[in-house]
């Protein structure tokens, strides 16, 4: 298993921020660190703040592939992992049957024909017939791969148990094939959103890192990356905008990427100030409850301190 | 290097961080690789590999300030020289008491809530005090409930021993008759409640039929089924858990409290019962016991025997139950330290510790309690972590809304996570507390 070259952190940062991703320098060390040392992250926080965005990053700066694992409740081994193409399987004993009668004629009783089966039917138990899952593609890729298990606290604590299992030594053991090894150590990121709390022991096998709502000046920063066009005043006043807004008790409060198409739908419509009439036309990028909107409508003022 | 990171994490550990002896050799590792000429991403090397938790992370910030402090000059500390792997002394330690893992009073560079001069201008501290929980309410999700004096009545305890009896407050000092006049109100203030929440608590008289105890119980008349028993109730987790501060100052309001719960809740089955004064005691079989109605035979609470008896006047003597008063209940109760001075922190610690813990989807925990812990460590993310794990979280506080968080309370550490807190200071904001609980069930 050959383990990836790791880039500094001070590489990493530069590298993210050519990608327009404005990253603190703690999620750097971070991954930097989850490389020497070989450990997955575990990334925790609001929706919104770019978790998912860092390892997509992370895959695309280090060259990797990502492959990602999207968890809900009842995700289980065999959605996660491998299954056997059983339709695969069953077509091709159709399309054999003639060659199965030809290979069992010579065979005088069924103890020498089941002979014969045994010596061949491990044929329809071999990789042909595997349909491997994220899990197994992120073990078996011939290329450096970043596996990204994605809101894993969405999971069964079960599966949790599962993932430990293979995220401590890298390798699957399937029955009929034996024990699969990785042969790039896979860079593993999990993204959590707190709704439910995750095992002690994964949280002690993973580093930990929680991705708060950046700064003002950090989220300045990011809308003036990502949104060319935006005058320096719209963009302070939007962004001011945005964090009383995550500090008033909202149904759903906005994210980051909220907040840059928000800011896209301010220029796209030519505005520079937020008056009642602009907030009318654009504020449906930026919160997605109607409830919320009416409630930000009635009074923005309220917000705009 | 060693010794300054095992000391350190000794320190998280006395804080309640369990850092497992494979996450020191992590931030070991981190270290090495990292270095030591960057403090911001020293310390977001240890964060890492240290602190797996948002309440953790708290903790991890507060001890690596006091720990690790910056250097002096620019580059020019000690702890900063470039290869100085080998530093014991890389980090500059400050703390000396950190690694002893005692709670201990805060520390000096612990920001205390407030300034000390409002202390000496009540009227502002009281504003201040306001604040904070007003700030509580708008991140947290806390909903305040009081009794409003009705019309032409005049607020303040002079005026509540006047007039209605469910308003005196109960803080105050009252001699046994005292309690006993107001035990008195109990059953009027429960048969309101009951009317009013428009439900029956008595177990009813239906249900699925057991056929197993149909045949036994109905051997004699030959068969005929002239009595018919329901399946019993499976036993269950509590689905409320009350945990109660039975202090000197707060004991009466426990008292009353529990014997209004007794009415609705089924001690032992529904509910829980956890005392404390500086560590959680189950009470749930002595309450049960205290509160056992008929059959006579039934035994006295325990004397207390070994234990001397409490000097001077004991609140709750004149709470009585069928089986003795209050305060010889509080007596009895094994492992319960009614001398100890309060302290939240640590009962809340070692709640989230015990298996007595309240979880499930379908509980509810409630605290009442002044929040007094005497200038302890009110450790709130203990409550966080509890409040985490229940539906919901009520906390009665037996003192007017002025004085909370005032003083030596650490009220509003712990507001921030509690769903609803109820104004409780008398009867019938005790009373109002459990309308809140009955509504929940």
């Amino acid at each position: 298993m050959s383990t990836p070259a790791a880039l500094t952190p001070e590489a990493i940062e530069s590298a993210f921020a050519e990608r327009g991703f404005v990253c603190t320098g703690e999620v750097a060390t971070t991954l930097y660190l989850a490389d020497v040392l070989g450990k997955p992250v575990l990334l925790e926080g609001p929706p919104g703040v770019g978790k998912t965005e860092i390892a997509k990053l992370s895959a695309a700066i280090h060259d990797a592939e990502l492959v990602r694992l999207q968890c809900y409740e009842g995700l289980d081994e065999a959605k996660a992992l491998y299954e056997w193409s059983y339709g695969k399987q069953m077509l091709y004993v159709q399309l054999l049957r003639e060659k199965t009668a030809e290979l069992l004629a010579p065979s005088a009783d069924l103890r020498s024909a089941l002979a014969v089966l045994k010596s061949h039917g491990d044929e329809f138990f071999s990789r042909d017939f595997l349909l491997p899952r994220p899990l197994l593609q992120a073990i078996t890729s011939e290329r450096p791969v970043v596996l990204l298990v994605d809101e894993v606290d969405r999971a069964d604590e079960e599966f949790e148990a599962f993932l430990l299992e293979v995220l401590s030594d890298y390798q699957v053991s399937v029955p009929e094939l034996g024990t699969i090894r990785a042969k790039h150590r896979p860079r593993v990121v999990l993204t959590s959103n707190d709704t439910r709390e995750l095992s002690d022991a994964l949280r002690r096998r993973c580093l930990y890192l929680y991705l708060d709502y950046p700064s003002f000046e950090d989220e300045i920063r990011i809308v003036e990356s990502r949104v060319p066009g935006i005058g320096a005043t719209l963009a302070q006043r939007l962004v001011r905008f945005a964090q009383s807004l995550r500090k008033a008790e909202l149904r759903k409060s906005p994210g980051i990427a909220e907040v840059v198409d928000w800011a896209l739908a301010l220029v796209a419509v030519g505005a520079d100030s937020l008056s009642p009439a602009v907030l009318g036309r654009t504020l449906g990028a930026l919160l997605k409850n109607r409830e919320d909107v009416d409630r930000v409508l009635a009074e923005p003022s309220r917000f705009r301190a | 290097m060693i010794p300054a990171l095992g000391r350190f994490v000794e320190a998280l550990r006395g804080e309640g961080v369990a850092v497992s002896p494979a996450e020191l050799l992590d931030a070991t590792r981190a270290v090495e690789a990292i270095g030591l000429e960057d403090r911001a991403r020293f310390r977001a090397a240890l964060a890492t590999t240290l602190a797996k938790g948002r309440r953790q992370r708290e903790v991890f910030e507060r001890l690596f300030e006091s720990f690790f402090a910056p250097p002096p000059g620019p580059g020019k500390g000690k702890g900063t020289r470039p290869g100085s792997s080998a530093g014991e002394g890389a980090p500059r330690r400050r703390a000396q008491g950190g690694s002893s893992g005692a709670r201990s009073r805060p520390r000096a560079d612990e920001p205390r809530p407030r300034a000390r001069a409002d202390e000496r201008r009540p009227e502002r501290k009281v504003r201040a005090m306001v604040e904070e929980v007003r700030a509580a309410r708008r991140v947290g999700r806390l909903r305040v409930v009081r009794v409003e004096p009705r019309a032409g009545e005049t607020k303040g305890p002079e005026a509540g021993l006047r007039c209605d009896p469910g308003k005196r407050d109960l803080k105050r000092p009252m001699t046994g008759d005292e309690e006993r006049e107001l035990a008195r109100e109990v059953p009027k203030l429960v048969e309101r409640i009951r009317l009013r929440s428009g439900r029956r608590f008595r177990a009813s008289r239906s249900g699925r039929l057991s056929p197993r105890r149909l045949f036994r119980e109905n051997v004699a008349s030959g068969g005929v089924p002239f009595v018919l028993p329901l399946r019993r109730p499976k036993p269950r987790r509590p689905r409320v858990v009350l945990l109660v501060d039975v202090s000197f100052s707060v004991a009466r309001s426990a008292g009353y409290f529990l014997l209004m719960a007794a009415e609705f809740l089924r001690i032992g089955r529904d509910a829980r019962v956890i005392a404390f004064v500086d560590r959680p005691v189950d009470a749930t079989r002595a309450v049960r016991r205290w509160l056992a109605r008929g059959r006579g035979a039934a035994p006295q609470v325990r004397a207390p025997a070994a234990r001397p008896r409490r000097r001077g006047r004991r609140p709750g003597e004149g709470i009585a139950g069928p089986r003795g008063s209050f305060a010889d209940l509080l007596d009895s109760l094994r492992g319960l330290n009614l001398d100890a001075p309060s302290d939240y922190g640590r009962a809340l610690h070692g709640l989230l510790r015990s298996e007595l813990r309240p979880r499930g989807r379908d509980t509810i925990l409630v605290v009442l309690g002044d929040g007094r812990t005497n200038r302890l460590d009110p450790l709130p993310w203990t409550l966080e972590e509890i409040a985490r794990q229940v539906r919901a979280l009520l906390w009665l506080v037996p003192e007017p809304e002025e004085q909370w968080g005032t003083g030596d309370s650490a009220l509003a550490h712990y507001l921030p996570f509690v769903d609803v807190a109820v104004e409780a200071r008398d009867l019938a904001g005790l009373a109002r507390g459990l309308t809140e609980i009955v509504r929940r069930l």
